[in-house]
């Protein structure tokens, strides 16, 4: 297992209640299947700072983000 | 180039006169101001959250793609994060060419990707109005324009 920080922004900080934390975790999806159960279809990820579409193994240290789709301009 | 992500309220009318003494010799500047509207009343601000570093290097690949695309010659966007009231700039395009149909196009394909594609999340709140903004299907047939 590694040991990733997770950062969350948008719609995912009010979902999870949270901003922050540090998890333990194999791979991006499963992690993300672990913290957005029933809403992870729309759950956008990055693994630091790099947004990533399919699932990648994480090593310790990573930053993963997880946040919903872009709203700028 | 100029690429600034602000807390701070951004003055458009500083950033754009700044833009035309340092790039005006060119011929052609072209600029565009987005501000927050009040949405007959009911907005009293926006919050755009952001994440540091990844935000301002999506603004950058937009700026980038402009120059890459458009015969510009300078490039500058100021976008706002954190609060910003109804009735503030939230963000300054502007492009500078030595003609003007290159920079007016430049702009116009900046705010079109900043829409879709800077990681920006836009949350309006106001009288009884609190909630994140999804991207609207105007923004995605303005982005494909360019496609």
């Amino acid at each position: 297992m590694a040991q990733v920080q997770v950062l969350f922004f948008g719609r995912m900080a009010d979902i999870t209640g949270m901003r922050k934390t540090v998890r333990d975790a194999d791979s991006l999806v499963g992690l993300r299947d672990s913290l957005f159960a029933g809403d992870a279809a729309a759950v956008r990820m990055s693994v630091n700072q790099v947004q990533v579409f399919s699932d990648q193994t994480l090593a310790d240290g990573d930053e993963v983000a997880f946040f919903s789709v872009f709203s700028g301009g | 180039m100029r690429i600034q992500l602000l807390e701070q309220p951004l003055n458009a009318a500083a950033a754009h006169g700044e833009f035309l003494v340092e790039h005006g010799h060119y011929g052609a500047v072209a600029a565009f101001t987005g501000v927050v509207r009040s949405e007959a009343g009911g907005v009293d601000y926006l919050y755009l959250d952001w994440y540091p570093g990844m935000t301002e290097a999506s603004i950058r690949a937009i700026a980038d793609a402009a120059k890459a695309r458009f015969d510009i010659r300078a490039v500058a966007v100021l976008h706002r994060c954190g609060r910003v009231e109804a009735g503030e700039p939230v963000v300054f395009v502007a492009a500078a060419s030595e003609h003007r149909r290159a920079a007016f196009e430049a702009v116009d394909y900046m705010m079109d990707r900043l829409k879709s594609e800077a990681a920006l999340w836009k949350r309006e709140v106001g009288d009884g109005l609190d909630r994140w903004i999804e991207p609207r299907p105007e923004d995605a047939a303005s982005l494909k324009r360019w496609s």
